[in-house]
């Protein structure tokens, strides 16, 4: 075939080479064109956008890396802490930079050992965070964990062993309410904070004082700009901008206090707060049952969880910030100052008490504590033997309004403003209330147990300490607090909190006196209710006892008190202060099923009382630590100085 | 004895196009150089392994510039047919990573599709050579079937660069054989038109090539990450690049295959437009310098064996260079003679050594 074409056409060697002169000169300039089509196109790379380029350049290299700096640490007021950090390892992904999470969650899990609430943690976190960012897959990993995954390192890209601070609460449970605890930053902590460079935070405060004082523990971020390679590691650091620590901050709080009144209860239940009455500092706080804070910090277990919130008694719940309880008697000093203060009552002026008050028209009448009455009492008489017709009277007399006026004047019905979130402002006696709560008009009778503590009226804890410790100051009422000093890192100077100004609840020191004489009484007079407290006391304590009856009956249905759960059952209250000539401490003590107030928790505060009180008292008369005199020298006739600030 | 030797030397300095060797060497010597920064973590025996291809490479393209083109011609069947039944033999012991590409020697991975590169336009050159010219119909359906066949089996393999390169080496010599414009036309025409029914044959990986190619930030972690990061890469070089040893985006990895198919975005990186144009204009002047020689050869076969090398040397440079820019969709096709691998380097020296065969012999072939 290729013969018979070549019979038909002559090879022509000249005419072929022209054609390919021009053809190879054609092909040429295509190339040449090409090739300057291509060089434009690197043109427009390297040249026009090189700006965008080299921005997008760096920002492959150089990530920001955020140093968190170290939370706060928290002391109680002789330098105890109360809340430190200790290191840790934590195992962190890089989503980013992992082909299949799964898989590799499967390895790590054959690796060490990972929780179905690690995982699901783990998943939950991945979905809120950006994919480059590291999520937290196990905390506190041990020194076997560790020392396997080092090993294992090579194989598992975008998985990180991270050292951190931890928080841990040395005291466990003794402060789980006042400094509350943290835990692990969730979506919905980002979204409070508002801003993604907190994401790099791996706790924040949840509750308590943790929460309340977050910003002033955290400090602030601070970030190193590190070159990393595509797999993320980082190879060296380019820039830096200093985090700065968070302070410490030292509480008004003092841990031995703390303890004493913990174990003053004993098997009881209930809240007590301690306040140094000069200052409105908190030198105690308690509510219990209590709960470990530790349990909450790096996530807590459900099992333990539900155990917590399936607790009758309700650890979790801070009574002395949300629970309440009505005030009982220990309301009766403030009636009465009340009774002075409006000009309807003078110090001396009796009352006759036969065992049973009647308003006009009604025939059920309203007891005495005393079958067959008290007799003719005065005010002072009133307060110590805590006389019920006195305060009957007085109420009806004042009428709910002005009533509600003076109570809302000593602090009841409002928040005391301490540092604390979420505080209960209570629910004060009133038509108004009444009508909200249950929706039932207000009868006479409301006004007469209103006199005495009882009804629909909810007081906190902390109130009642507010106003005790008002009382015992002369009516000068200080701002409740628990911030005592801070201080920016170690090295730093304690910068005392300043002290808020004090409000006078009074117009007439002489109430006051006529009022305290009263709580001097109860428990020095000879048929003051609480006169077993003051039995072996090296200083003078004053104080009122309380029973309230918290459900008294539900709707129609009686109900009997011993089948309710504790914190649902009468309580038993006592506030008091002492030395009663000079406060240096005021106390409030709920005991839920406490019975009366007299027998259980008024024995509590003289614990607390003695604990504050006794180590100050001069050595010589302190019976817990008996000085044995190694010279003939005469002890100094002057008390040592007062060391309480 | 001494004369004897100044013979020989003169003998062997015949046989060489000085300035086509300066340009190739100056090509060889960029990628030593780029390949010391680029490969820096893979050490330095990394260097001396492609400096050593090199120099085989150089040697075999001294060996084959002293063979006359007239018995080159005369071997071309049998080198075409040898190649060719290499191909079974790759599908039935080969190895590659997700084709089979390689025939393991022992001392050496051999491709046959490299050698095909070579071997098909010099079986089309030798029917042309035979044939009048410009081809009949019966010419270009014959050469069909010779540069059909392998570009076929090798995208099979599936290695589609190496076999749109072998199909384009063939088509350039078609083309140089002075084949119908109208013609060209006409393939071209029905080339496009039967793109459609290509697209179904294609594997889902080249599918999925092209696709990024087309929506590269469609993925940017996956298919897509390449093309982004060698984009990074170039942007960022800047009018005089970051300087030798500084390119960031090879260093901490984030351009992947940075000494092979994307050496050149490296280049580019640390020597910016500047050393892009120049490296640009080595390669122009080589294809120039490969089609002088080409159109001053004597005898045909010479003639269009060594344009359609020149030309399928051109496409290289434009695939790669425009592939690694994100102008083009990503195929396997290496920068010649800058990316690092073996096979491609010694199969386009002893290419280019057709070329100084042609170059040297040229006053010994008569019409």
């Amino acid at each position: 075939m290729i013969r018979s074409l070549r019979r038909q056409r002559i090879k022509n060697n000249i005419a072929e080479s022209e054609q390919f002169r021009r053809r190879s000169f054609i092909g040429f300039l295509c190339i040449a064109m090409a090739m300057g089509g291509l060089a434009f196109g690197y043109f427009r790379l390297q040249v026009l956008q090189h700006q965008e380029y080299q921005l997008r350049s760096d920002a492959n290299r150089i990530k920001p890396r955020p140093i968190v700096p170290a939370r706060g640490l928290i002391y109680d007021r002789n330098g105890k802490l109360l809340a430190d950090n200790i290191p840790a390892y934590r195992l962190e992904l890089v989503p980013e930079q992992i082909e299949d999470i799964d898989k590799t969650v499967l390895d790590l899990k054959k690796i060490i050992s990972l929780g179905n609430e690690d995982i699901e943690a783990f998943q939950q976190a991945r979905k809120a965070t950006r994919r480059f960012r590291p999520v937290v897959l196990k905390l506190r990993l041990n020194e076997e964990e560790r020392a396997k995954l080092a090993i294992n390192r090579y194989r598992l890209p975008g998985v990180e062993v991270v050292p951190y601070l931890t928080r841990r609460y040395p005291y466990e449970n003794m402060f789980a309410h006042v400094i509350g605890y943290v835990g692990r930053v969730d979506a919905k902590d980002l979204e409070k904070m508002g801003d993604s460079k907190f994401a790099a935070l791996s706790h924040t405060g949840k509750s308590g004082l943790e929460k309340y004082y977050e910003e002033v523990l955290r400090g602030e971020i601070g970030y190193e700009s590190v070159e990393t390679n595509a797999q993320g590691r980082p190879l060296k650091t380019i820039g830096m901008q200093q985090a700065s620590p968070g302070y410490d901050i030292q509480l008004s709080i003092d841990a031995d206090l703390q303890r004493t009144t913990i174990e003053a209860f004993g098997e009881l239940q209930g809240a007590a707060v301690a306040v140094d009455p000069r200052t409105g500092e908190i030198l105690a706080m308690v509510s219990l049952p209590l709960f470990d804070p530790n349990l909450f910090i790096n996530g807590i277990s459900h099992t333990d969880y539900r155990a917590l919130t399936e607790n009758l008694s309700r650890p979790l719940f801070d009574r002395n910030l949300h629970g309440g309880t009505p005030p009982g008697s220990t309301i009766k000093p403030f009636v009465g100052l009340a009774g002075l203060e409006s000009g309807l009552r003078k110090p001396e002026d009796k009352i006759l008490s036969t065992g049973e008050f009647f308003l006009p028209g009604v025939s059920r009448g309203f007891r005495d504590s005393h079958h067959g009455g008290h007799g003719w009492v005065n005010l002072q008489e009133s307060i110590a033997q805590s006389v019920n017709t006195y305060y009957y009277k007085l109420a009806v007399d004042l009428g709910i309004q002005r009533f509600d006026a003076y109570m809302k004047k000593y602090g009841f019905g409002q928040k005391t403003g301490i540092d604390l979130y979420g505080e209960n402002t209570g629910v004060m006696p009133s038509p108004e209330s009444k009508q909200k709560r249950f929706k039932q008009a207000w009868y006479p009778g409301d006004t007469v147990n209103a006199g005495i503590g009882q009804g629909m009226w909810i007081v906190t804890p902390l109130q009642l300490a507010q106003a005790t410790a008002a009382l015992a100051n002369n009516g000068e009422r200080n701002h409740l607090h628990l911030l005592k000093a801070k201080r920016q890192g170690f090295q730093g100077q304690w910068q005392p909190e300043p002290l808020r100004a004090s409000e006078q609840i009074a117009n007439d020191q002489a109430h006051i006196n006529a009022v305290k004489e009263g709580m001097w009484g109860t428990v020095n007079g000879s048929r003051g209710t609480a006169r077993a407290i003051a039995v072996g006391a090296q200083y003078t304590i004053a104080g009122k006892t309380g029973t309230a009856q918290k459900v008294s009956r539900k709707g129609n249905i009686s109900l009997n008190p011993n089948q309710l759960a504790l914190n649902q059952r009468h309580q038993a209250l006592f506030i008091g202060y002492a030395p009663a000539e000079n406060p240096k401490i005021a106390v409030a003590v709920v005991v839920e099923h406490g019975g009366f107030g007299a027998t259980t928790a008024a024995p509590i505060a003289r614990k607390m009382m003695d604990a504050w009180l006794l180590p100050k008292l001069p050595p010589a008369q302190a019976p817990a630590e008996p000085v044995k005199a190694t010279n003939a020298a005469p002890v100094p006739a002057t008390p040592a100085p007062d060391t309480t600030p | 004895m001494i004369r004897w030797l100044q013979a020989w030397v003169a003998d062997w300095m015949d046989c060489i196009d000085f300035p086509l060797l300066i340009g190739l060497l100056l090509i060889l010597s960029t990628s030593l150089i780029v390949l010391s920064s680029a490969g820096a973590a893979e050490g330095q025996h990394f260097v001396l392994a492609q400096g050593a291809r090199f120099a085989a490479g150089l040697v075999a393209m001294l060996l084959i510039a002293r063979i006359p083109p007239h018995r080159l011609r005369a071997w071309t069947p049998i080198i075409f047919a040898f190649t060719l039944a290499l191909m079974p033999v790759v599908f039935a012991v080969g190895s590659g990573r997700s084709a089979r590409l390689w025939i393991n020697l022992g001392f050496f991975y051999l491709q046959p599709g490299e050698l095909l590169k070579l071997s098909v336009p010099m079986m089309v050159a030798w029917y042309l050579h035979r044939v009048v010219l410009p081809p009949s119909w019966t010419s270009i359906a014959i050469c069909g079937l010779i540069i059909g066949i392998p570009s076929a089996l090798i995208i099979q393999q599936p290695d589609l660069g190496t076999g749109l390169l072998v199909a384009a080496s063939g088509a350039f010599a078609l083309y140089l054989a002075g084949m119908h414009w109208w013609r060209i036309g006409l393939f071209v025409g029905s080339g496009m038109a039967s793109l459609p029914i290509a697209w179904q044959f294609l594997h889902e990986y080249q599918k999925n090539r092209i696709l990024t190619f087309v929506y590269p930030e469609s993925d940017p972690l996956g298919t897509g990450w390449n093309i982004i990061q060698s984009k990074i890469a170039i942007g960022s070089g800047g009018w005089f690049g970051k300087g030798l040893g500084n390119s960031t985006q090879a260093k901490l990895d984030y351009l992947p295959e940075h000494t092979t198919d994307f050496l050149f975005s490296v280049l580019s990186e640390e020597w910016g437009w500047i050393g892009v144009i120049f490296v640009f204009s080595l390669y122009i002047f080589v294809i120039g310098r490969c089609l002088w020689i080409a159109a001053n050869a004597r005898d045909g076969y010479s003639r269009i064996l060594v344009g359609a090398l020149a030309m399928t040397f051109s496409v290289y440079v434009l695939v790669n260079g425009g592939m690694v820019v994100g102008l083009l969709p990503v195929v396997g096709v290496p920068m010649p003679l800058l990316s690092y691998g073996g096979t491609s380097a010694v199969s386009l020296l002893a290419g280019f050594g057709i070329v100084m065969s042609a170059k040297a012999h040229r006053k010994f072939l008569g019409a």
